[in-house]
């Protein structure tokens, strides 16, 4: 058998005895071709990343917490810049921009599909890896360089020698990206979501095929878990809206560099054809922040009211018809570009009709709880968190639906309410609950409940503060994406930036929390959430050997997901 | 757990190549930025090729591990199925790349703005002024547009007498037949370069310029990706040939040249669609030159 | 542990620990909130002592609260909702949202909750050790499917009804504006009254405090458009995307360079009206402010002399003409920039 790395001897088939064998330090971190290694580089890499975004969203909080500009000239100081007016001001622009864009592309993105979905894909469907081992890897590294590209780009000119960064907003529109900010900032924001793109559809291909030819014996789609279904159905969400994304700002590109006039109306260019394909793209992206998310609470809520997941093909099927829905919605963003009126309404409906499959889960996931035993460990209190939050959230998206009340409330703060209630409760509170509920399997460690409570408790408080408010300052009329705002908005604005202030002190907590156990957590044996915990991962070790199912798991008859065929095990 | 290896799935060494592609490819991102913006002198173009270098040294490794593994019996009918749904998706992926393209075209062909190219090739928006209703057309005012019915009818005929070459070596294969497999490659690969080189020889010769306006932004663009997957499968399709010669492929394990055949076809197909809407019905009325 | 009342012991120490951490690092950032906001004050000062200008027109002062956001200070609920609407449609927007819309997203909340904390009290492993198996119940099912699909179908309605009113096509005799954004400032041109331009900028604050109006929302030159009286609102833009946005008015439409925007705005009453640029557009995307002075039409009249336009009619001949070339001259402004 040819090899490519000689020198690194773990050929399993010489080695019988050897699934746990593990390469040297360097082979394993940088050539790694594990599902669960590269599933925690991706973790670490996402970890790194929310704190650097979460960092900067501070920054923002702490500008924003009274008018008039207080704080960005020191931040222009910081990257190299000299402070003035107008490069003040950018900076905020840049300031929006790098954050939407690491949390969405660096933080969420990487932490679910990358980070969960290559750790506990091929587990629960009894595969002893990924579909293309290599092919993951660099998905990873290219998640890696999009994110230094993005990083680049903040020490160079952006609409100017003195204005460094891109101040384009993650929507990254233009003519604001082309003649708006000439510099190489741009550029280089540009490429690094080409990169991180290229490497979501690779990811987005691998996962597919792994979990349509990877399944063990008996594991049918039908049976599959849920979070299965739910990377299934974001990667095909990636694969079909990323490529419409790069062929956009390739166009952009050569709009800023090779006379190209896509979006130029001098040549005839419309700049609302970016926006079209911009939300093409960017709507279903939403969802592809928060399916995974789904998929982890339905596995969570299952696992802690110690029943199966009630209705689980309707489950699934609502995740399938909340990504083809989500393909025929985009122009939602796009209320207010002058859109005749007949599209508006098909929009406004498309729009609403999201929300009977997102309420067909939400009713289920009680329904799930309802007769149950609940526990409330730590993964149990994110969930329920997440329930309540993302109900929330997703009503407020119900009102945004009406183009007729969003004349008034795009581009407010309202919106940024929204996305938050979604994206930084939702997204991120599933994020934390598959954490807590993963973190001793990944890790072989338990982690503190104490803390972890707190951790929850903090952080549930902080976050309402710092987002309910802002559904008062959008509808008070304040517009996103502004560093200075009218005396009347101060109020609000205050009260959101004290809630930073706890939200981060439960981030401290969280930190703690996981230092303590990678040092002292006990070992939490194979299983530690119970017997309601049933799907394939919790029959492994903790951590899992290496090489886990050198001989294919058959599902058996008393599985969760299991009919009463009893499927023979596949020869070797 | 930790036992004889029970199943036919491919599981991999360590591997560098996606580390130094990766780099390799921020790296050449980077440097393409610095030239543009000419940055940094002669550093540019410098960190530009080295990226490249490295990016054309990943693929050359990386595919030569995939034949090698293949060749080495690794590639066992479930890897092989994984090939297949691999190259579907990313094939999928690349239409719906092509679509974008093709959305910008419609947008402007549809929606056409009040523009005048002059024979300088400079271009005056009327938007907002007298006469703009006279002038608001697709292609603008003042292009003259390729005949499609000269070079572009042949090059749509070349392209199609090479999707039947490659299906000519196909079978060859399936039969058995290693000469007619290098045949039919040779044929289709010199269709391949043929159709390149009008391409290349139209775009020298093309009545507009490249950019200014949106007929041209949307003709360059979509025929230029158009092109550069023609080279890329053209390319693929000579790897193939290469291995025929080196005797690798059998009549039922020849995945690599089936890919290339697939994505031959996924070229040809985006070119029929390229012929009718951005040459025959995109140049509709406007004066050919 | 496990019990409740641990629980109940683990979400005070939560609570404790984190205001522990958070009220003094608060306190650190802050000085807390400003008692009174020095604006409010000033402007009561000043509200009389308005400039007065050569001629009839003077600039109207604002009325606090209305075409303003509302600071929590001087009424924590106005703060916390919509702006009062001086638009029909605005109005109606306005009702559907309080009466359909908040109810509607209020109660499916609060219906989540409750359902969330009656399984939380009633099945947990100590009130039910033993789980059921339950796992379909096509009913049900079927119950949270269509009793959704109905409540979007009971908003829907007005929300189409809604759309239709704010496409209605302005009146004959509506007045033309076309207000054109520009990093940062706006104009405004009145093709229907001769060669007026206004161009518009933001005060300082101290300007803006000194004439009794909200900082960063004050401008030197307002839009002034006639009270009771169908608008025409055209907008567009000369370099990047900016978008005209009054919020007491129900209105914001995207000002796009190489594109023309229209839509109405009925008969407003008399008044000023702030709004602010709503699309990012650069650096100074915060400082470009709107304001809108609806005048009675006699003084609208006399502030279109000012400015040296003519009211439609008054000089039959010339108006389509001019009101083009001054088209055309925003239109060479933008191709230049
Ligand atoms: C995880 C991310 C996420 C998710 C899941 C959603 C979900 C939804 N979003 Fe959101 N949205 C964003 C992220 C997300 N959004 C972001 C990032 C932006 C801003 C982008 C930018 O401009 O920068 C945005 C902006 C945005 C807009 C544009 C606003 C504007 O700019 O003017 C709109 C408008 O329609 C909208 C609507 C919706 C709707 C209808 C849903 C629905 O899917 C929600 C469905 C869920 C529920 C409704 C709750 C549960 C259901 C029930 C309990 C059943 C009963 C309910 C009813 C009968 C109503 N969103
Ligand atoms: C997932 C997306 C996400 C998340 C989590 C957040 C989190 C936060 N955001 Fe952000 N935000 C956006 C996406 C997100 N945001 C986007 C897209 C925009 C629009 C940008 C634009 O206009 O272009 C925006 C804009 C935006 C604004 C508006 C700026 C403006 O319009 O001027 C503000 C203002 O307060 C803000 C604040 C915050 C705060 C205080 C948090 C806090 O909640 C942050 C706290 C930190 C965390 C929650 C991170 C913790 C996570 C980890 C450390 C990783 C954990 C990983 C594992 C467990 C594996 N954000
Ligand atoms: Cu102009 Cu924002
Ligand atoms: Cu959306």
């Amino acid at each position: 058998m040819a090899t490519t790395a000689e020198g690194f001897d773990i050929h399993t088939e010489d080695h019988a005895h050897e699934a746990d064998h593990k390469p040297g330090f360097f082979a394993r971190w940088f050539m790694s071709t594990n599902h669960k290694d590269i599933g925690t580089l991706y973790l670490i890499f996402a970890i790194f990343a929310g704190i650097i975004g979460g960092a900067m969203s501070g920054v923002m909080r702490l500008e924003l917490a009274e008018p008039g500009i207080q704080h960005l000239g020191a931040a222009v100081e910081f990257f190299g810049g000299n402070a003035s007016e107008s490069a003040n001001l950018h900076m905020w622009n840049v300031f929006i921009t790098a954050h939407g864009l690491i949390m969405v592309f660096f933080m969420v993105m990487p932490a679910m599909i990358g980070g969960f979905g290559n750790w506990f894909v091929p587990l629960m469907i009894g595969a002893p890896d990924m579909a293309f081992p290599r092919m993951n890897n660099v998905s990873f590294w290219l998640t890696v360089a999009g994110f230094i590209s993005l990083c680049f780009s903040l020490f160079v000119p952006g609409t100017g020698p003195d204005a460094l960064g891109a101040g384009v907003g993650w929507t990254v529109y233009a003519p604001l990206s082309t003649t708006g900010n000439v510099g190489p900032a741009v550029d280089f924001a540009i490429f690094s979501l080409h990169l991180a793109g290229a490497g979501s559809i690779l990811g987005a291909t691998n996962f597919i095929t792994t979990i349509f030819n990877m399944r063990a014996p008996g594991m049918t789609l039908h049976k599959m878990p849920l979070f299965v279904w739910s990377v299934l159905v974001t990667a095909f969400l990636l694969l079909l809206a990323l490529p419409v994304l790069a062929a956009a700002i390739t166009m952009l590109l050569t709009d800023r560099n090779f006379g190209t006039t896509f979006f130029d109306p001098a040549g005839g260019g419309d700049p609302v054809l970016y926006q079209h394909l911009f939300w093409f793209f960017g709507h279903p992206e939403v969802y592809i922040m928060i399916l995974p998310g789904f998929g982890m609470i339905s596995q969570i809520v299952a696992t802690f009211s110690r029943k199966p997941v009630f209705g689980y093909l309707g489950m699934a099927y609502a995740m399938v018809a909340i990504g083809v829905v989500g393909f025929i919605v985009w122009a939602h963003h796009m209320y207010t570009v002058g859109l005749d009126v007949n599209t508006k309404m098909y929009f406004t409906a498309a729009t609403m009709v999201i929300a009977v499959p997102t309420g067909v889960k939400i009713f289920s996931w009680i329904a799930t709880m309802w007769g149950g035993s609940m526990e409330f460990k730590s993964p149990m209190v994110w969930a329920l968190g997440f329930i309540f939050l993302f109900t929330v959230g997703g009503v407020t998206g119900v009102i945004l639906a009406n183009g007729g009340i969003d004349d008034n409330l795009h581009d407010t703060y309202y919106v940024v309410a929204h996305f938050h209630y979604v994206l930084s409760m939702g997204a991120v509170f599933s994020l934390f609950a598959g954490f807590y509920y993963w973190f001793p399997k990944m890790s072989g460690k338990m982690h503190s409940e104490l803390l972890s409570h707190i951790h929850f408790w903090g952080f549930f408080i902080g976050v309402n503060i710092v987002f309910f408010p802002q559904h008062f300052l959008g509808m008070n009329g304040m517009p996103r994406r502004i560093p200075d705002y009218p005396e009347a908005f101060a109020y609000w604005n205050e009260i959101s930036s004290y809630g930073y202030v706890v939200m981060a002190a439960s981030m401290l907590v969280f930190f703690v929390n996981i230092g303590w156990s990678l040092v002292a957590g006990k070992a939490p044996g194979k299983n530690p959430w119970g017997e309601g915990a049933t799907t394939l991962e919790w029959t492994l070790t903790s951590p899992p050997p290496y090489h886990q199912f050198e001989t294919l798991p058959v599902i058996e008859d008393h599985h969760d997901y299991h009919d009463h065929s009893q499927p023979e095990a596949k020869p070797a | 757990m930790g036992g004889k290896v029970n199943h036919d799935y491919h599981i991999l060494e360590p591997d560098i190549w996606p580390l130094v592609g990766s780099l390799s490819a921020v790296t050449f991102t980077t440097g393409l930025v610095f030239n543009m913006h000419e940055m940094f002198g002669t550093a540019g173009p410098i960190i530009m090729y080295l990226g490249l270098a490295g990016l054309i040294a990943t693929f050359f490794m990386w595919f030569k591990n995939i034949v090698n593994e293949a060749e080495g019996g690794d590639h066992t009918p479930v890897v092989q199925l994984h090939m297949r749904y691999g190259m579907i998706l990313f094939i999928a992926s690349e239409v719906m790349f092509f679509v974008g393209w093709f959305w910008a075209f419609f947008d402007f062909a549809l929606f056409p703005e009040p523009i005048v190219v002059s024979d300088d090739g400079t271009v005056t928006s009327l938007f907002q002024q007298e006469g703009a209703a006279a002038v608001t057309q697709f292609p603008a005012k003042g292009i003259e547009v390729i005949n499609p019915f000269a070079l572009p009818l042949l090059n749509t005929l070349i392209l199609l007498c090479s999707g039947t070459t490659v299906t000519w070596a196909h079978h060859a294969l399936i039969h058995g037949d290693r000469e007619g497999l290098k045949q039919g490659l040779w044929a289709t690969i010199a269709l391949g370069v043929v159709f390149s080189a009008i391409q290349a020889y139209e775009y020298a010769v093309a009545p507009f310029a490249f950019g200014t306006n949106t007929y041209s932004s949307a003709f360059y663009m979509a025929t230029g990706f158009h092109g550069f997957h023609v080279l890329i499968g053209t390319i693929f399709l000579a790897v193939c040939l290469y291995r025929a010669y080196l005797g690798h492929f059998t009549p039922r394990q020849h995945f690599g040249f089936e890919a290339a055949a697939w994505y031959w076809h996924f070229v040809d197909v985006v070119w029929l669609f390229l012929f009718i809407a951005v040459y025959i019905w995109g140049g509709w009325g406007a004066p050919v030159h | 542990m496990g019990q409740a009342f641990a629980r109940l012991k683990l979400v005070w120490l939560a609570v404790v620990a984190m205001f522990a951490v958070a009220v003094p690092g608060a306190l650190v950032a802050q000085d807390g909130i400003a008692p009174e906001s020095p604006v409010g004050e000033v402007a009561e000062e000043v509200t009389q002592a308005v400039p007065e200008q050569e001629g009839a027109y003077s600039p109207m002062a604002p009325t606090d609260g209305v075409g303003m956001p509302t600071a929590p200070q001087d009424d924590m609920l106005a703060s916390m909702t919509f702006q009062e609407q001086y638009s029909e449609t605005g109005q109606y927007a306005l009702w559907m949202h309080d009466y359909i819309l908040l109810p509607v997203i209020t109660l499916i909340s609060l219906f989540v909750l409750g359902l969330l904390i009656y399984v939380i009290v009633r099945y947990n492993k100590r009130a039910n050790p033993v789980p059921s198996k339950t796992t379909h119940n096509t009913m049900i099912e079927v119950v949270w499917t269509i009793i959704p699909a109905l409540i979007l179908v009971v908003i829907a309605v007005p929300s189409i009804t809604l759309l239709a009113a704010q496409y209605e096509t302005p009146p004959e005799d509506a007045v033309t504006i076309k207000a054109t954004g520009y990093q940062w400032y706006w104009t405004y041109t009145y093709p229907d009254h001769g060669e007026i331009e206004i161009v518009s900028n933001m005060l300082s604050n101290d300007d803006a405090i000194a004439n009794g109006e909200p900082a960063l929302l004050a401008v030197d030159n307002r839009m002034v458009v006639p009270a009771d009286t169908p608008l025409r609102i055209q907008t567009t833009a000369a370099d990047v995307i900016h978008a005209f946005s009054v919020p007491s008015l129900w209105f914001k439409q995207d000002a796009i360079p190489g594109r023309l925007n229209e839509k109405m705005i009925e008969g407003i009453p008399e008044g000023v009206y702030y709004g602010q640029c709503s699309e990012l557009c650069g650096a100074k995307h915060g400082y470009m402010p709107i304001a809108v002075e609806a005048l009675p039409p006699e003084k609208f009249a006399a502030w279109v002399a000012e400015q040296g336009g003519e009211m439609p009619g008054a000089a039959e001949a010339a108006p389509a003409a001019e009101g083009e070339e001054v088209e055309a001259e925003a239109t060479e402004v933008a191709l230049a920039e």
